[in-house]
């Protein structure tokens, strides 16, 4: 039987639905005031039970002047920062990066709350335009400071035509309970190419959503890779819509999950016409009691005709206690197309840690080196130096327990 | 005397409830070279494998003393710093790990434990390249991931050549003839033979005698039932070709 009674409200959900009505948002505030938020019954949240993950809402950021520093510094970047929410003046942008702000929500309508809550309580929206030939790593490093404060902030990304460049955003701040929702829409032009990297190493206390929307023209090439590897509940939703012929996008993302924490990456793509393709691929690394979502979804509309897609998620558990939940999901309309998707999960290979210790490799050593072997897929396709190696320092600090 | 570079004494293991050795003798005096030959199933890869310390099998009994040494109670890895190498029957394949990067690992792995420095980046490329010409290993092949997709040939070659850069005092080969044809059967064998100093002792495991033509043995054993049932010159492995090994059924029970 459907729910006939309004559900009960927590505290979390109070304080959300204050700040919606205060925003002006009486729509989104009148979903949360009958829904609540999402739990293991609303299919899209199974594997992560918001209502039951998110106690507290924290009052909205107040607006900070400075970051404390970077999370991660990538030598060459040209790093913009965005903090509580206030885009921040940076150094002079390099040719083809034009810098700008604008106001309100970025991301297309759709139900759910994480995008209803970004729309609704964003107002200062970084908007970037990029054209040419872009060398330098454009960093968007956003930062979450003082108090537990609860944060939405938007970026919308235009690459022009025939353009290339690599965006990397992280997120980061004091290790109190935030709340963070970003959102960030890309859009790219006919044949433009492009690697947006986005990486959380917020502090524990931290609950980090952040929700990616793209739209590839003709022939654009995109490559994603999400890395969760600090707040204590992740959340990161996908959405790359595939609207061009000839467009791919490689869609990829890791979660590294220790003792307490749960990341969730969950993935829509929209094949929308003919001649498209996508391989999204994510890899999951637990270890202690932990949990890692990875949910994959591909849409092919009916006129989509030879798309070529396939998800994979692959698992490692470095623990018996860790959990790793696999969700493909394909939802074809077109009756000419190449479709799949296949997960597998398990420890470390026994026989190829032995070959690598009868080498004289020692086991902490040697694990180290399959780990890194077995996200080498992920990273090795980062082909800007200084950000690979940012990249392999992340993963292996997390290994060494960082 | 000098100590044997290898002496297994009363050798008994098992895996789970099976009991696959049961009472192994071998000493290998350094410098020589010895072949193990006998039928499948015999225990000849379990020999190897209880070697070089894999933990899927338990030892009950007996004792292996590497250069004097006991090193029943020391990890795989400590064995490799001892001077044990193993070139496996079928090498593992590791994806996303390049070859070069696995070799340097190990190089400097084994180093550290004997007290050395490490290798410097120069150092480490020489003495690669060099190995690397004699077994026809190139530089494309060492940038892919160890062992995959190389051919049969292409792994044992690189077998061949990792013992080549770790210089164990004793190596210990399985089956390195299986998959490979004449031709890479030569280029194997020369690598292997070219590592022969008078000092570094091999144990070469094998059921063909086809090997042990190329690489020639200064005693021959039979291995039968977990045993080592008769042992002789290289000749006794061309009588074993002829006749097979139905002389040593029943006899080691």
């Amino acid at each position: 039987m459907r729910q006939t009674f309004p559900v009960r409200l927590g505290a979390a959900e109070e304080s959300l639905i204050a700040q919606l009505k205060a925003a002006g948002a009486d729509q989104a505030a009148e979903r949360v005031t009958v829904a609540g938020l999402p739990t293991r019954r609303v299919e899209a949240y199974h594997y992560t039970d918001l209502k039951t993950l998110l106690r507290a809402i924290p009052p909205l950021a107040q607006a900070a002047n400075e970051a404390s520093g970077t999370a991660l510094r990538v030598p060459g970047a040209y790093a913009l920062s965005i903090v509580n929410g206030a885009v921040l003046n940076a150094a002079t942008a390099p040719e083809g990066v034009k810098v700008g702000k604008t106001h309100g929500g970025v991301l297309t309508n759709r139900d759910d709350v994480i995008v209803s809550v970004s729309n609704a309580l964003a107002t200062e929206t970084l908007s970037l335009d990029l054209k040419g030939a872009i060398e330098q790593v454009v960093q968007i490093d956003h930062r979450i400071e003082g108090e537990a404060g609860h944060v939405a902030d938007a970026t919308k990304i235009f690459v022009a035509d025939d353009s290339s460049v690599v965006v990397l955003e992280t997120f980061s701040g004091s290790d109190a309970a935030h709340v963070g929702n970003h959102a960030t829409y890309l859009a790219l032009g006919k044949n433009a190419v492009v690697t947006h990297v986005t990486i959380d190493l917020s502090g524990r206390a931290t609950s980090h959503f952040a929700t990616n929307e793209y739209h590839l023209a003709d022939g654009a090439q995109l490559r994603t890779l999400v890395i969760h590897a600090g707040a204590g509940l992740a959340r990161t939703h996908l959405f790359p819509k595939m609207e061009g012929e000839g467009a791919h996008a490689d869609v990829t993302g890791l979660n590294l999950v220790s003792d307490g924490q749960h990341s969730d990456i969950t993935m829509e793509t929209q094949h929308a016409v003919p001649y498209t393709s996508s391989q999204p691929l994510f890899k999951s690394i637990t270890r202690g009691r932990s949990k890692s979502v990875v949910q994959g979804k591909l849409i092919v509309a009916r006129d989509a005709q030879k798309t070529d897609a396939k998800f994979m998620h692959q698992g490692l558990m470095l623990s018996d206690e860790a959990e790793i939940l696999s969700k493909p999901e394909l939802e074809i309309y077109a009756d000419d197309v190449v479709c799949g998707h296949g997960s597998t999960c398990g420890k470390l290979d026994e026989d190829s840690l032995f070959y690598l210790l009868s080498r004289g490799i020692p086991k902490a050593e040697a694990e180290t080196i399959l780990v890194r072997g077995f996200i080498a897929e992920l990273i090795d396709p980062i082909e800007d130096e200084a950000l690979n190696e940012a990249l392999q320092g992340i993963v292996d600090g997390w290994l060494l327990g960082n | 005397m000098t100590t044997p570079v290898l002496e297994i004494r009363n050798l008994h293991a098992r895996i789970e409830e099976r009991e696959i050795l049961k009472g192994v003798n071998l000493v290998i005096p350094q410098g020589e070279v010895h072949a193990i030959m006998g039928r499948n199933g015999s225990g000849k890869s379990t020999l190897s494998y209880v070697l070089a310390g894999k933990e899927d099998y338990e030892v009950t009994e007996g004792e292996i003393l590497l250069n004097g040494e006991n090193i029943l109670e020391m990890e795989p890895h400590e064995r490799a710093a001892a001077g044990l190498f193993l070139a496996f029957q079928y090498p593992i394949e590791i994806p996303g790990v390049a070859t070069m990067t696995f070799l340097k690992a190990a190089i400097n792995a084994q180093r550290k434990a004997r007290g050395e420095g490490e290798l410097t980046t120069p150092e480490f490329m020489r003495a690669v390249k060099e190995a690397g010409a004699q077994l026809n290993v190139d530089s494309d092949m060492l940038k892919r991931p160890l062992n995959v997709g190389f051919s049969g040939g292409e792994k044992k070659r690189a077998e061949i050549m990792q013992m080549a850069l770790l210089k164990p005092s004793l190596a210990v080969l399985d089956e390195t003839d299986s998959g490979l044809d004449i031709d890479a059967l030569q280029v194997v064998s020369k690598g292997v033979n070219a590592l022969r100093d008078g000092k570094r002792s091999m144990l070469v495991i094998t059921h063909y005698q086809r090997l042990l033509n190329h690489i020639v043995p200064d005693v021959v054993h039979v291995f039968s039932d977990g045993r080592i049932v008769e042992s002789g010159d290289k000749d006794l492995a061309l009588q074993l070709e002829a006749k097979g090994y139905a002389d040593y059924d029943g006899q080691a029970a």
